[in-house]
């Protein structure tokens, strides 16, 4: 490394390190060049785009319908969030009345969805703080009780496809208010487990405490939301500031970090995990016994007046948000997807400089990034 | 079983005999490596709901035997750019030191390789060497991570070796031998455990350091370095890595149930036939051997500078403490139960010390809980009237 | 050292209760009635023809365009046996492309496709991804032996 042969005093260079994207703890396909100095991250170059199919672009040529399996299949693990923002985004055009039992059905499984996602980071990052697997398997035989459950209404494990526009595709089954009881039941079970395991252990504390803190406003001016942002401090949650659906019939609580650290991220999402039981039942306990489940005097087949929208949803990553241009007719003229994963992830650079190597793959843990949303 | 001990071949030539000894040795460990991780794979997948090996044989028994095959089977893989005597060299470096340790191991009263006086100052030079091979390792493998894994490695092993050490030292001074064999021998009445808990406690810890297990396994830590030291070792290199990794193991559980826990002779003493002095060996093993499971299982891996923290602000004071207090009873010939005394207010000191390294400033306050309230009222239950219109992709 | 002994007996606990794995190619999980698999096509056995009247509603349908579809004159309306007056002559489905979006049994008029839901949908995997292009016949023979679950939603 030594090129010039007169200077024979040790030299210090820095290793540039490329982590991804085959790396166990990139959560995907992202690659990020850590250039280390020793143990300590001196900087952070990320490189994403390697899932990109634009779906963006996908979606223009396809009509309304069509277009709910690409939203599935960009945010694989909050599918109903995802879809629920672009159904929003059609309705909002159309100005459709959707019925209260849609609703309250669609807000059911939403919060579902939470939990299942939550419980998906919390495998994922307990892994990356080094417990051998253990959370994972605390967290996705939970997990997987709601799985069975969105499998047993929509069909499907993953790609549901259940959200239409004005309503849902199908009624859910007869059995579905007792069915969500018993998976709150597991649900329940799991988040002690984890809660057991993880919150209160020293090791893992001393690990989260401090890493890649950031300030309200920092956060603010990187355009972070969902649990990232709350945990720097902001009370900001469109559940609670931008209501849609019926989320304005329920009282929860929303958790707010005052470290903005890893850690504080972590209570976030298990603190979130609670609300959602809570917000759950109580819709459970609202819930229509019966009614319509698709709007009325929809046309067989779905054209938007011209204009355009944007519908936001508090998806369990952050803002999930659809603009859509409708020039008339059956399909978007334009649409964009708005990716909290992408926007918490412009962040990671901030962050990893100056914590150490270890750190970096705990700050991105925290992240919870999907790959497939950031990249679309 | 017989065979192995030295006495029964009846060789004159104490070499020879050490080496037949030795060869004998090397197999036996391999086979019970081999069922280490077929135990270690079945209990920690029962800590996490899961059932391991199950279909290689009934209880899955044949898996180890399954993967030695793949292991052996495998293509033998060595990066074009890698320093072929580094890389090469490393695999023994750390094969041979782990065997080489059980070299002076009294498994029962008369079943030894070799009886070396000052058997535990062997036993802990040789186990010091292998961090050799790590850092030949990490440099011969020309790969960043495995770079990284070898210094880790380094800084690891020489850090942690100290207080385990030291609190060795301190039982040392009790027994006032270095000869594991008369160590086990004083224990006939007490295990060492009751009048040195603090130096067991350190030497538990430091141990599960010294073996590169979950919670102190950075060198290899998967989520981190990728597998670190081993990243381009494949087959048969690699598994050479991972049998003395758990002979390894296997050689600081026996150190410990010797030390601590009385080995053979505590509590039935010394006549009881080698029979049961080695299922009793065995036993007091397994509950190390089951500690470093649960553990793995259980408990985040430490950072690098945290880890270095807690032997050089924790562990270290703490074992010198051991020793101090130690001297002061031996001095001035205070009753054994002062040994205990002392120890056990270091223990008190080594529970809180998990709080020792973490972060201290401003003090962590709670979450803060925004209250949202329901503005809208909950709809009456709608009347049970069907669409008249069907969204086209509605099921009927 | 409390948080970690805390964790411990968690982890600990847990040894006592029941593994979730399911030991899958001996046993197969139930799956539920409303399970969307692979489009197949049914049979009408009744009159021993397809229910599909190759009308391309699914193929035009189709977000992916994995579906192809040709339709001939039907020889059994002739002879007055069926009262379809056009029949599928070839169909073929690319299960490798196919998204399992439902849309082709949404938009189906005759309730002739329906998307499987056994585990034979779900194990289809093969050597060569051309041998995922299905035909009329690996389409129907499922139904056509009947055993196709009565739940299908078609
Ligand atoms: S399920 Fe969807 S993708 Fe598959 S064939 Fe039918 S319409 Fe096409
Ligand atoms: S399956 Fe149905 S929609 Fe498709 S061609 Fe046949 S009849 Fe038409």
């Amino acid at each position: 490394m030594v090129t010039e042969q007169h200077d024979r005093s040790l030299e210090v260079v820095d290793i540039p390190i490329n982590m991804g994207p085959q790396h166990p703890s990139t959560h995907g396909v992202f690659r990020m060049v850590l250039v280390l100095d020793g143990e300590v991250c001196k900087d952070v170059i990320p490189h994403i785009g390697y899932m990109h199919r634009g779906g963006e672009k996908l979606m223009e040529a396809m009509d309304f319908r069509q277009g709910i399996g690409y939203c599935d299949r960009t945010e694989y693990l909050a599918q109903f969030s995802a879809e629920l923002g672009y159904v929003m985004a059609v309705e909002r055009l159309m100005e459709l009345e959707i019925p209260d039992r849609a609703e309250y059905i669609r807000v059911i499984l939403t919060e579902l969805n939470r939990l299942s996602s939550h419980f998906m980071f919390m495998g994922a990052f307990g892994i990356d703080a080094g417990v051998f697997a253990t959370s994972f398997t605390y967290a996705f035989p939970q997990r997987e009780y709601i799985q069975e459950l969105f499998e047993e209404v929509t069909g499907d494990r993953l790609m549901y496809a259940y959200f239409r526009v004005g309503g849902l595709a199908w009624e859910v089954t007869d059995n579905f208010v007792q069915r969500v009881h018993e998976v709150l039941v597991h649900t329940r079970q799991g988040l002690r487990d984890l809660d057991e395991l993880l919150t209160k252990n020293e090791i893992f504390m001393v690990r989260c405490q401090g890493i890649g803190a950031f300030t309200a406003d920092q956060a603010i001016a990187y355009g972070l939301s969902g649990p990232m942002l709350r945990a720097s401090g902001v009370p900001w949650d469109l559940r609670k500031d931008d209501p849609y659906s019926v989320y304005d019939r329920f009282t929860f609580e929303i958790p707010v970090g005052n470290h903005g650290d890893v850690y504080d991220r972590y209570l976030v999402r298990l603190e979130e995990m609670r609300q959602s039981v809570n917000i759950i039942e109580q819709a459970l306990e609202q819930l229509p016994a019966e009614g319509p489940i698709v709007a009325e005097k929809l046309p067989r087949r779905l054209r938007t007046p011209p204009g355009e929208v944007y519908s936001k949803v508090e998806a369990p990553r952050g803002e999930w948000g659809v603009y859509l241009v409708s020039k008339g007719g059956d399909k978007p003229y334009r649409l964009k997807m708005r990716s909290p994963s992408f926007c918490n992830l412009s962040a990671l650079r901030e962050m990893c400089i100056g914590q150490f190597m270890a750190d970096a793959v705990m700050i991105l843990g925290s992240m919870d990034i999907v790959l497939c949303d950031v990249d679309r | 079983m017989m065979l192995l001990a030295a006495p029964a071949i009846n060789i004159d030539n104490a070499f020879l005999s050490g080496i037949l000894g030795l060869i004998a040795f090397t197999l036996v460990m391999t086979v019970g490596v081999m069922y280490a991780t077929w135990y270690e794979r079945k209990i920690v997948a029962r800590m996490q709901y899961r059932l391991g090996p199950t279909r290689t044989g009934p209880f899955g028994l044949l898996q180890p035997i399954a993967d030695t095959f793949k292991l052996l089977t495998k293509e033998d893989l060595r990066p074009a750019t890698a320093d072929f005597i580094a890389f090469e060299a490393a695999v023994f470096a750390i094969f041979i030191p782990a065997l080489m340790v059980f070299v002076a191991v009294p498994f029962t009263a008369d079943w030894y390789i070799s009886a070396i006086p000052m058997s535990l100052l062997y036993i802990l030079a040789v186990s010091g060497l292998s961090f050799i091979g790590f850092l030949l390792a990490g440099w011969g493998s020309d790969n960043k991570y495995a770079l990284l894994g070898g210094m880790r490695a380094a800084a690891q092993l020489i850090s942690y070796e100290i207080p385990m050490i030291l609190a060795l030292v301190a039982v040392v001074m009790v027994t006032s031998t270095l000869d594991v064999y008369q160590m086990i021998l004083y224990q006939d009445t007490v295990p060492l455990i009751v009048w040195q808990p603090l130096a067991f406690g350190i030497f538990l810890i430091a141990s599960v350091a010294e073996v590169e297990r979950p919670p102190f396994d950075i060198p290899t830590g998967e989520s981190e370095v990728a597998g670190g030291v081993f990243i381009e070792y494949s087959g048969i290199r690699w598994s050479m890595f991972q049998l003395s990794s758990y002979v390894n193991m296997y050689a600081f559980a026996l150190l410990g149930a010797f030390v601590f826990l009385g080995g053979w002779e505590w509590p039935f003493g010394t006549d009881i036939g080698w029979g049961y002095q080695l299922l009793l060996t065995m036993v007091k093993m397994s509950f190390f051997i089951f500690f470093y499971l649960l553990i793995r299982a259980t408990v985040p891996r430490l950072r690098v500078d945290q880890l270095m923290s807690y032997a050089w602000k924790v562990l270290i004071p703490l074992s010198l403490y051991q020793i101090v207090t130690n001297g002061f009873v031996i001095v001035y010939d205070l009753p054994d139960v002062a040994f205990l005394l002392f120890s056990g207010l270091g223990v008190a000191a080594l529970v809180y010390s998990a709080a020792f390294i973490v972060k201290r400033g401003e003090p962590r306050r709670p979450l803060t809980m925004v209250p949202v309230r329901a503005t809208a009222k909950a709809a009456p239950p709608a009347p049970a009237v069907a669409a008249d219109v069907v969204v086209e992709g509605a099921a009927t | 050292m409390i948080g970690i002994l805390r964790s411990l007996t968690q982890v600990v606990r847990v040894i006592g209760r029941k593994p979730v794995t399911i030991q899958y190619p001996e046993v197969h999980r139930e799956i539920p009635n409303r399970d969307r698999a692979f489009p197949i096509l049914l049979w009408d056995a009744p009159i021993d023809e397809p229910y599909c009247t190759g009308c391309h509603a699914c193929e035009r349908a189709c977000p992916v365009e994995c579906m192809t579809v040709v339709m001939k004159d039907n020889p059994k309306h002739a002879t007055g046996e069926s009262k379809r007056r056009k029949i599928i002559d070839e169909f073929w489905i690319d299960y490798g492309r196919c998204m399992r979006c439902n849309i082709c049994v949404e938009v189906c008029n005759f309730e002739a496709i329906g998307m499987n839901n056994t585990w034979a949908g779900h194990e289809l995997s093969r050597y060569d991804r051309k041998e995922l292009v299905m035909d009329l016949d690996m389409l129907m023979s499922q139904s056509k032996a009947g055993k196709v679950d009565p739940g299908l939603r078609a």
